[in-house]
Order: structure tokens, then C-alpha cells, then sequence
């Protein structure tokens, strides 16, 4: 049975900087695995890779038994994968609805021929992608802020968004890089109920995460990595109560 | 009277540039000083068709210069905007020139440094543009033709996606959106625009030469769309319409002619710097 | 024979456009900024050093004044406008035309003051001509060759041997984390701009000392300049000044095939190619 998404051998250095080592992992279908490691561990490079961002110098990654390898990111979002950025990277002088309205996939009118010679067509369509957004927003809680612009937004929100634009392209695999990070108490019970909320609905997270609170919650896999390199895997309790992971992590505290 | 209506008609042909500098440099971010290239080639190509020796007549010769521009801007925009930035600044600056060589040196063409005189007036299907007033108002027609273009694309999801390429390129990417194809069709569009505005301009002038568009046409086409301001219809129509009125106020001051083509580029630098430094978003646009 | 000549007089271009070369490359690649100024401060250096011999100082007194003012000059749009753009968060593209804009300031008041005809250098020497081998240059162009190496190695040692120069290689590596240690990268690049511009002033007197001086003439030796940096490979001097030896030769070369008015189409087609096949050039950055 071959795996969901399956990561072998990737290799990198940027320079002098072995970012990824043989990072091998495996992920399933329906679960919410969350990646750990302490900083310059790699995640976010890993992230990279698997969504077309950067080649790796060697290694594949394979979805749903088909290969990722040299394909671009818009090719990897059409094949199902969609990833948030750990610093948002919204645009600000757009709405929040707007935000949303750009992950949605092959909408009418957004080439220059459409929008000039097919007006009414456009705008008949932009109308039924908006009332999907909106639902969207609904879905994350932001529906009343809908045209407020995102730098009017709080970071919470901000962070709501992010996740309602990857809904929007209808990836069935999310990659949330820190979607709980600098949240107030209230906003991380609201992120931590929507994911969940999310697996329900049938989506597969990959979630880098260093909060061991929202870990322990939420995740059903850990995988802990360090300097580039899968080090251990298992349960969160496996991996939180594990003293030598711990070391790793916090230097000794915990 | 004739004089206004010579005014305007070069200010609403120079709107038309505005839209087409705008879309490139204030709507998708990408720096060109390369536009007056692109209008010069839709002028040569217009006065060629219609001057040939079995002519075409105005609107098929308008057509086929809107093409090739948009083709000239696809081939120049594809391959360096997949690369970076910086690497379209290059050819931007290495296109203007390259043109104006061409301009300046194909005699057999273009008519070399001396220019190209007696291009004839336009027709509408047969009926003659024959006097400044009727040229104006074709030249209106043109310009809210253009305008609702320009409209209808920034309301499209078009217009949307070119103001969130202008952010972060990489977020829409992530997105799922192709990124580079955006670009190279709002380039495409830009040189629509300006092969229009070029063919127009050979009409109405019945004379053209080189020194219209070179390097430093393009500056001031970049100056009026920072003055006038960015990614907006209002900045695209005051940009040009107070920089074509600059060399008449020019003219109460006394400067000698020598220098007079320096005094108007040396004030276009100094509105590029001034606005930049202090007010991006120029008149009537969004900041830069 | 015409093509050594042409070989010859290729090397002298093709070292000035090295010098060019590599100053932009100094700044590009510190400051990530397109500083097409740099044009206008190489057309300066020349009229400056024009003018303070005209009024009768001697040539190397007046070559040292060119270079400090242009400095000095590079200094000031550095800190009065790319800085300040910076503070306020300007984008790229903000950047670019200001520094367009900055260009077409110094040209235009070159022009106005100066007017657009070509001037000359009122020096005997200058074009005294000389064999070397089978081919003849002038003592101008002799000398051009001359210091623009000496300014390649004076480079090259600056930057791998001198503390500022690490101090920039630094900061050009990793302007993010040069902020927040104590390198201070703003002062980095006041330093870096006025380097360049002292640089650049060098060929801005000995090409027009050559082959005259004209206000606009700043433009398409940036342009080839710009050319050889990327296909030599942002950040490498050495890629820099050696692919400009080289285009410049590839240029006079053609000469023997098509007029001299389509030499910029040389460049150009030049540059199309790396773009399609190299983009990253040929000589890593180091």
C-alpha cells in the first residue's frame, strides 16, 4: 500500500548549511501529524520542498503515488497540496475576501481577453466565487470581517485568513506552518477547534508546530526533527515525554 | 482653437501610453523604460502600412501594429521575467536602446534620423479624419474605449490577481496561480495600448522621427504615470495631461532652445526624485 | 591587421567597461539596489576632471578631485535618497526610479551646462600614438589599460584582504543578520557606493579623454556593463571584469561582419543568450 505523502532521502545545503540530511517520513491519509524540532531543525525547508518551492539537491516526494519531483508550485496546488507561510504573507492592502478569492482555482475572467470582451460573463461568475469565499470565511469564523482589509485585521484573524485562503484552493493536504504561534489564549482554542474541525471534514494536516500544549491536543503523530534529520516518531506522548528529545528541544527544561 | 484641440489630442494619446505604462509599472510592479520603444514601433509600423505601396487603410494598419506590439512585449517580457526582476531592468534599458538604433539607423525602414514625413490622415471606414477637431474626437473615442478596457480588467479577477502579484508573488504562487503568465499577458496588454497610441500618433502628426522614442520619452512616460499616479484611471488621464502642459509654461520662462530639452528632462528627474521621496503615491493614485 | 586592431582596441574598452563593471557590481550586489545613477556619476567624472584642467590644473591633480567628488557624490544619493527611501519602506521598484530619476537629473545638468556637443580634452599627450607589436594604440589607451587592472586587483585585494571589504562581503552575504549584529549595514553601504563612484570615475575620464565627452554617454556602458556582471555572475569581480574584456572584444570583433551602429545588438544578443541558457553566470559569487 503505498502512503499518502511519502518523503525519501531529501538532501539540501544552502552554502555551507546542511539543511536536510536523508530526511526520510511518511505521512497518512485523515491524520494530523505535526512536525517538531527545534529552530534551524529544517521544517520550513521541508515545507519548501514539498510544495515546489525549492528543489531539493536530492530526494523525492510522492503523493498519492504520483511524484512531486520538478514540479512548480502551482502545479503542486492543483495536485492537492496547499501551505500556509509562518509569516502569513497576506496581502494587506486587500481585503480579507479578496485573500480568499485568490486561492480559488480556475476562476472566469482572470486573463485580460475574458475580463475586456466577456464582461457580464465575469462578473456573473466573480459573483458565484464570492458567495464561495464566503462560506469560506464562514467556515473559519472571519464571515463578518469579510471586507475589512487585512491589515485592519488582529493577528488572530490574520491567522484565521490564512488558513481560510489554502481552504479556498481545495487541497485535500494542508501544510500550516505555525498557525497557533502568537495567539492570544481565546484564538488558540478557536485555531485548535478549527483544525480539528478540518480533519473531520476528511483533510490531512502536516503541522509545524512549538507549542507542546496544541501538540498534545491536536496532533495525532509527532514526527521530531533535528539538524535536517527524522530523529524519532510517534505518538505526542512518545515524543513529549521522551527526556532525550527533550534535551534536544529546551536544552534540559521542560 | 486649433491649438487646444492639438493639445488635447496629444494628451489623450498620451493617456492611452499612461494606461499601458501604468498597468506595467504601477499595476504588476515591473520596471520598464522601455514604452516609448513599443510607440514608436506601433508609429513605424502604422506610417508603413499605410504609405506602402498598396496601402492599407487606418484601422486594419492599427490592428496588425496592436499585434505585433503585443507579440514584441511577449517575446521581451517571457524570457526575462521568468528569470528575476532585476534581470527585466536590463533588458528594458537594452530593448529602448536596441530600438532606437534601429529607429535611428534602418534608412531603408524607418528613414533613419531624419524620419518618415507624409504619412497619411486616417479613415474611419472610409470617412476622413481630415481636421485637428475631428482627429480629437477619434482620439477620445479611443481613449474611453481604453479606459473601459483598463476598468473592466481591474474589476475582473485579473485585476485582482495583478494587485496580489504586486504584494508577494511567492503567497500567490502558494496560491496555486501561475504567476509568470499574469505578468506576460498584463505586458501583452501594455503593448496593445501603446501600439494604439503609436499608430495615433503617426495619423495625427503625419511626420515621425527617432527622437520621439528614445530613452528619454520613456522617462517621461514613467513621470507621468508617478506624477499623475499609479494604478489608477485618474492618474493615467492628469499624468500626462499636466506634463504635456509643462513645455507651454516652459515657454514663459526665458531658456535658450539649446538647452530647453534639458531643462524639461533635467524637471522630469526632479519630479521622479521629489515624488518617490515624498509623495509615492503621485496626484490621484495608490503608492507605488 | 584589422582584426588584432580591432582585438586591440576591444581590450582597451573592454577594461574600462571592467572598471564600470565591476563598481556597479560593488553596489548591486551589497545593496541589491539597480543604482543606474551610477551612469550619470561616470559621465560627471569626466567633465569634472575636463573642466578643473581647462581652468588650468594639471591632469593628475585634477583626476584625484574628479574621483573624490564623485565619491562624495555617490555618497549623497546613497544617504539623502536610497537610504531614506529605505527608512520609509520603499519598494524595488520606488528605488529604481528614483534612481532613474537621479540619472536623468545629473545628465541633463551636464547638458544644460556643458550643452550636448561633444568636448574634448585639451591634452597633447593623450593621443600620441605608439606601436605595440603589429598594432597601434594611443598613450590614452595604453593608460587605460593600465590602471583599469590596477583597479582590478586594487578591488580584488580590498575586498578578500582589507577589513572593510569583509566587512562588506558580509553584509552582502546576509544584510538580515548584518543589521542586527554590530555591522551596521547602512554605514556599509555609504562606504560601498562612494568606493564605487571613486571607481567609476576612473573610466569616466579615460574614455572621453579618448574619445570625447558627451552627457549622455553614461548609459550603454552600464548597460554592457550590467550585461557582463550577470553573465560573470552577481557578486564574482573577477566573472564582472573579465566577461566585459570579453563582450567588449566580441563587439569590435563584429565589426568586421556589420556596422558599427549595431554593436549594442551584439551585447544585447549576448545577453539573451546567458538569460536562456546561464542565468546565474559563469563564475560563482565569492
Amino acid at each position: 500500500m503505498t502512503a499518502y505523502l511519502e518523503v525519501t532521502g531529501l538532501d539540501h545545503r544552502f552554502g555551507g548549511l546542511h539543511a536536510l540530511q536523508e530526511c526520510s517520513f511518511t505521512i497518512e491519509q485523515g491524520r494530523i501529524t505535526c512536525l517538531v524540532g527545534p529552530n534551524g531543525a529544517g521544517k520550513t525547508t521541508i515545507f519548501n520542498v514539498i510544495t515546489g518551492f525549492l528543489q531539493p539537491d536530492e530526494g523525492s516526494v510522492v503523493f498519492r503515488g504520483r511524484t512531486l519531483d520538478g514540479l512548480r508550485p502551482q502545479a503542486i496546488v492543483h495536485a492537492g497540496i496547499a501551505r500556509t507561510f509562518q509569516n502569513l504573507r497576506l496581502f494587506t492592502d486587500l481585503s480579507a475576501l479578496d485573500n480568499v478569492m485568490i486561492g480559488i482555482a480556475g476562476q472566469f475572467g482572470e486573463e485580460p481577453l475574458g475580463a475586456i470582451f466577456r464582461p457580464i460573463h465575469t462578473a456573473r461568475a466573480q459573483a458565484r466565487r464570492r458567495q464561495e469565499a464566503i462560506a469560506t470565511l464562514e467556515h473559519v469564523g472571519l464571515a463578518d470581517r469579510a471586507h475589512d482589509l487585512v491589515r485592519n485585521l488582529s493577528y488572530g484573524e490574520q491567522k484565521l485568513l490564512t488558513v481560510a485562503r489554502v481552504l479556498a484552493t481545495g487541497a485535500e493536504l494542508l501544510l500550516l506552518d505555525e498557525p497557533a504561534s502568537g495567539l492570544s489564549a481565546g484564538a488558540l482554542d478557536a485555531v485548535m477547534a478549527l483544525l480539528r474541525r478540518l480533519q473531520s471534514e476528511g483533510k490531512t494536516l502536516l503541522v509545524v508546530e512549538h507549542n507542546t500544549r496544541v501538540v498534545q491536543q491536536i496532533a495525532d503523530d509527532v514526527l521530531f526533527l533535528h539538524q535536517g534529520h527524522l530523529m524519532a516518531q510517534g505518538s505526542p506522548e512518545q515524543i513529549i515525554s521522551d527526556p532525550a528529545l527533550a534535551e534536544i528541544y529546551f536544552g534540559g527544561a521542560l | 482653437m486649433d491649438f487646444l484641440f492639438s493639445y488635447i489630442v496629444l494628451a489623450e494619446i498620451y493617456v492611452l501610453l499612461g494606461l499601458s505604462t501604468n498597468l506595467l509599472v504601477g499595476i504588476v510592479g515591473i520596471f520598464s523604460v522601455s514604452q516609448a520603444a513599443v510607440f514608436g514601433v506601433g508609429a513605424y509600423l502604422v506610417a508603413h502600412f499605410t504609405m506602402a505601396t498598396d496601402p492599407l487603410s487606418f484601422i486594419p494598419s492599427m490592428v496588425i501594429a496592436a499585434v505585433c506590439c503585443v507579440a514584441l512585449n511577449i517575446l521581451v517580457t517571457l524570457p526575462s521575467l521568468r528569470v528575476s526582476g532585476d534581470y527585466f531592468v536590463v533588458t528594458s534599458f537594452g530593448i529602448q536602446l536596441l530600438a532606437t538604433a534601429v529607429f535611428t539607423n534602418w534608412t531603408a525602414g524607418t528613414g533613419g534620423a531624419n524620419g518618415l514625413p507624409g504619412i497619411p490622415p486616417p479613415d474611419l471606414f472610409g470617412l476622413p479624419i481630415e481636421t485637428t477637431p475631428q482627429y480629437a474626437w477619434l482620439c477620445t473615442g479611443a481613449v474611453v474605449l481604453g479606459c473601459l478596457g483598463f476598468f473592466l480588467i481591474m474589476r475582473a479577477p485579473f485585476g485582482r490577481l495583478l494587485r496580489a502579484i504586486r504584494e508577494d508573488e511567492t503567497a500567490v504562487a502558494a496560491a496555486g496561480k501561475n504567476v509568470l503568465r499574469a505578468k506576460v499577458s498584463a505586458a501583452a496588454l501594455a503593448g496593445a495600448f501603446a501600439g494604439t497610441a503609436g499608430g495615433l500618433y503617426a495619423a495625427f502628426l503625419s511626420f515621425i522621427d527617432p527622437s520621439s522614442f528614445d530613452l528619454d520619452a520613456s522617462i517621461l512616460l514613467l513621470t507621468m504615470v508617478v506624477v499623475g499616479g499609479a494604478r489608477t484611471l485618474a492618474g493615467s488621464i492628469i499624468g500626462p495631461f499636466l506634463l504635456l502642459a509643462l513645455p507651454q509654461l516652459l515657454t514663459l520662462v526665458d531658456i535658450p532652445t539649446t538647452i530647453a530639452a534639458a531643462a524639461r528632462q533635467l524637471i522630469y528627474g526632479l519630479l521622479l526624485i521629489m515624488f518617490m521621496l515624498f509623495r509615492p503615491q503621485g496626484l490621484a493614485g495608490e503608492r507605488l | 591587421m584589422l582584426a588584432l586592431q580591432l582585438l586591440a582596441t576591444g581590450l582597451v574598452t573592454g577594461c574600462a567597461l571592467g572598471v564600470v563593471a565591476i563598481s556597479f557590481s560593488l553596489v548591486y550586489a551589497t545593496t541589491k539596489i539597480f543604482h543606474v545613477a551610477h551612469a550619470g556619476i561616470y559621465t560627471l567624472g569626466g567633465y569634472l576632471a575636463w573642466s578643473l584642467v581647462m581652468s588650468g590644473i594639471p591632469m593628475p591633480v585634477a583626476v584625484v578631485i574628479s574621483v573624490g567628488a564623485c565619491a562624495a557624490l555617490g555618497a549623497l544619493i546613497q544617504s539623502q535618497l536610497y537610504a531614506r527611501l529605505e527608512r520609509r519602506r520603499a519598494t524595488h521598484l520606488v528605488v529604481l526610479i528614483a534612481s532613474l530619476g537621479a540619472l536623468a537629473v545629473i545628465q541633463n545638468i551636464i547638458a544644460a551646462v556643458y550643452t550636448p556637443n561633444i568636448l574634448q580634452f585639451p591634452l597633447q599627450w593623450s593621443s600620441r600614438m605608439v606601436s605595440v607589436g603589429v598594432v597601434r594604440m594611443n598613450y590614452t589607451q595604453l593608460l587605460t589599460i593600465v590602471i583599469s587592472l590596477i583597479a582590478y586587483v586594487g578591488t580584488m585585494l580590498f575586498a578578500h584582504r582589507t577589513i572593510l571589504g569583509k566587512r562588506i562581503r558580509a553584509v552582502a552575504s546576509n544584510p538580515m543578520l548584518a543589521d542586527i549584529t554590530r555591522l551596521q549595514p547602512q554605514t556599509v553601504y555609504v562606504y560601498v557606493i562612494a568606493i564605487a563612484s571613486a571607481l567609476v570615475c576612473l573610466p569616466g575620464i579615460l574614455v572621453p579623454l579618448d574619445l570625447g565627452l558627451q552627457p549622455y554617454n553614461g548609459v550603454t556602458p552600464l548597460l554592457t556593463a550590467t550585461i557582463a556582471m550577470i553573465a560573470g555572475g552577481v557578486g564574482s569581480i573577477t566573472g564582472a571584469f573579465v566577461l566585459s574584456v570579453g563582450i567588449a572584444v566580441v563587439q569590435n570583433l563584429s565589426l568586421l561582419v556589420m556596422p558599427g551602429e549595431w554593436s549594442i545588438g551584439v551585447t544585447f544578443f549576448i545577453f539573451v543568450i546567458f538569460m536562456l541558457f546561464r542565468p546565474t553566470g559563469l563564475f560563482t559569487a565569492r
